[in-house]
């Protein structure tokens, strides 16, 4: 049986998954899925919607039990020790599950009361997290008063009142603007070597800004592991275009489609970017082109979204 | 265990307070319309029960009807929002407490809310009919009205974990709850039931509150076969209601 080859990293792992199995009915949202994680690192997990990443975040914060095969979360099984991991563990959902009836602040006590710390840590951690996320001036305003990059970085800072060892992040800068996006990245960048961070996304940017090790997903399977560079390196074997036609794009596409020289192809944002198998190939896929419909071409370095386009002819947002 | 419960019975409490004067209004009004249309509208046409008044004989059902309604839309709604709306249940699994904990804390904060619920309205009926009870009749009532919303908390909570259409929750309201509270006798007594029917309005636990609660307050006396019933009534809907909660989110 072809199973992929959990990564092999010098520092205790703090997440293993070994042939890991999730169904629902007929559906099977995970197969034989297995990875490990070292402390002190940022992993992520890349894949489009469906692909079982959530799945797999609800497998290894308690949520949901395998079908099949062991998960351990900071050494603890997650079928059998769901607690000790709950105390372990921060979690940012993807979806905004606040309490819309409790202020800002009253939703981070009420977290940090189920964890069991006492008022004066839980009002210094909070007013610190606050103050870093922007939000100290909106503490006494109720989530739907907040606008959604706000209850975002509330969702955020919910997730590390306790101070957590281990952070399960799915899509956690969904909906922030680039300025508040890059705030939580860089707070989540200075935890790297003493919290252990898991990532879900489908944002190519994020996982290789914050990712020591990333594994690609597709259809609850992994198609690809490696650090973003080694990623990157499966798509150098392919090159790159980007073109931008006057009309007809959709039409040009399909004629791309059908060259045996083209590995793979899409249209994003009205401009075609195609991957040659030869080098030498672009002459030829030119001379499909009317020259008065071209407008621009040109080549560029090949990103983790190429290498999930060259592995499964798809774009992640499809 | 129990710590999570705390929290969650805390949050629940928070928000009735904050909410309290829009909740006051909306539980007065449907209680005071009945006694009003009921007590006071029809009492010159109804003539006395046992001895009894009629407006005196419908508060005491008045006061648990609201105690029971609201202990169970609590349960039932709060359970449904939090489960489906709000996702805040998957918030609360995520941290060390256990699934019994959140399901106990819920149905605490929905007997907790129902009770306050009777109460207010009780002392609101009973200043406004100047109806005078005897202390230790009230404290049997009482019972009544807490192993009530015990039970209708429980079902609720049963109800909110189940049930996942917010329109099917209103249904089973109108279409179970509340007929089990109108064939209970709380407009009439259980005797002009025909005998073949009464055994088996007599095994409704709304008929053990409804009846037994009556009892307690007007006479003193506790009916041992309805405590019994309403004791039975609360241990199991708080099993199944716990049981299906664990199964729900384990699935």
């Amino acid at each position: 049986m072809n199973r992929p080859n959990p990564l092999i990293l010098p520092m205790p792992n703090e997440i293993e998954i070994s042939h890991v199995t999730k169904a629902y009915g007929k559906l099977v949202a995970v197969k034989d899925f297995s990875l490990s994680v070292a402390g002190g690192t940022v992993f992520g997990l890349l894949g489009p919607n469906g692909a079982g990443k959530t799945t797999l975040v609800s497998i290894l914060t308690t949520l949901l039990k395998p079908t099949s095969g062991a998960a351990s979360v900071g050494g603890h099984d997650v079928v059998r020790d769901g607690a000790k991991i709950r105390s372990l563990i921060g979690v940012v959902p993807q979806e905004n599950n606040l309490d819309r009836y409790l202020t800002a602040r009253e939703n981070l006590v009420l977290h940090a009361k189920m964890h069991r710390m006492s008022p004066s840590d839980y009002n210094r951690r909070i007013d610190a997290l606050l103050s870093l996320l922007n939000l100290a001036d909106r503490q006494k305003d109720f989530p739907p008063k907040l606008s959604g990059g706000m209850q975002r970085r509330l969702v955020v800072a919910r997730a590390l009142v306790h101070d957590p060892q281990i952070l399960f992040l799915d899509e956690p800068t969904t909906g922030l603007d680039p300025q508040a996006k890059r705030l939580i990245w860089d707070y989540f960048l200075s935890l790297k070597g003493k919290r252990t961070l898991f990532l879900t996304t489908h944002h190519m940017e994020e996982a290789d800004f914050l990712c020591d090790q990333i594994i690609i997903i597709d259809n609850g399977s992994t198609i690809a592991s490696g650090t973003a560079a080694q990623l990157k390196d499966m798509a150098e074997s392919s090159w790159f275009y980007e073109i931008e036609v006057h009309s007809r794009a959709e039409e040009y596409l399909r004629i791309f489609q059908r060259l045996p020289f083209i590995d793979c192809s899409s249209l994003q944002d009205g401009q075609i970017e195609v991957c040659l198998k030869k080098e030498g190939s672009l002459g030829a896929l030119v001379e499909q082109i009317n020259p008065r419909d071209l407008k621009r071409i040109s080549s560029r370095q090949p990103s983790l979204e190429d290498v999930f386009l060259k592995l499964t002819g798809r774009r992640l947002r499809q | 265990m129990m710590h999570g419960s705390l929290c969650i019975w805390q949050r629940d409490m928070r928000v009735l307070q904050r909410n309290i004067s829009s909740e006051a209004a909306t539980v007065m009004a449907f209680p005071l319309t009945f006694f009003l249309t009921f007590g006071l509208g029809l009492k010159g046409y109804i003539q006395d029960i046992d001895g009894i008044s009629y407006a005196l004989f419908v508060v005491p059902g008045l006061i648990s009807m609201t105690a029971i309604l609201g202990a169970f839309d609590d349960g039932s709604w709060g359970m449904w929002f939090h489960r489906v709306v709000q996702k805040t249940i998957e918030e609360y699994r995520v941290n060390p407490i256990t699934v019994t904990d959140i399901i106990v804390g819920k149905i605490i904060s929905g007997f907790t809310s129902g009770f306050l619920k009777g109460l207010s309205v009780g002392v609101c009926l009973l200043l406004l009919t100047g109806f005078q009870f005897n202390p230790l009749f009230l404290l049997a009532y009482l019972l009544f009205i807490f192993l009530g919303c015990i039970v209708f908390s429980c079902l609720g909570s049963l109800a909110g974990t189940l049930i996942d259409k917010p329109e099917n929750l209103g249904r089973l309201e109108a279409v179970v709850v509340m007929p089990f509270i109108f064939l209970a006798g709380l407009f009439f007594p259980l005797s002009t039931y025909p005998d073949s029917v009464l055994p088996y309005i007599k095994a409704l636990p709304t008929t053990a509150l409804f009846d037994g609660a009556r009892l307690a307050l007007l006479t003193g006396k506790i009916d041992p076969v309805y405590l019994a019933e309403l004791l039975l009534s609360a241990a199991i809907s708080f099993i199944l209601a716990v049981r299906f909660f664990e199964k729900k989110m384990h699935a």
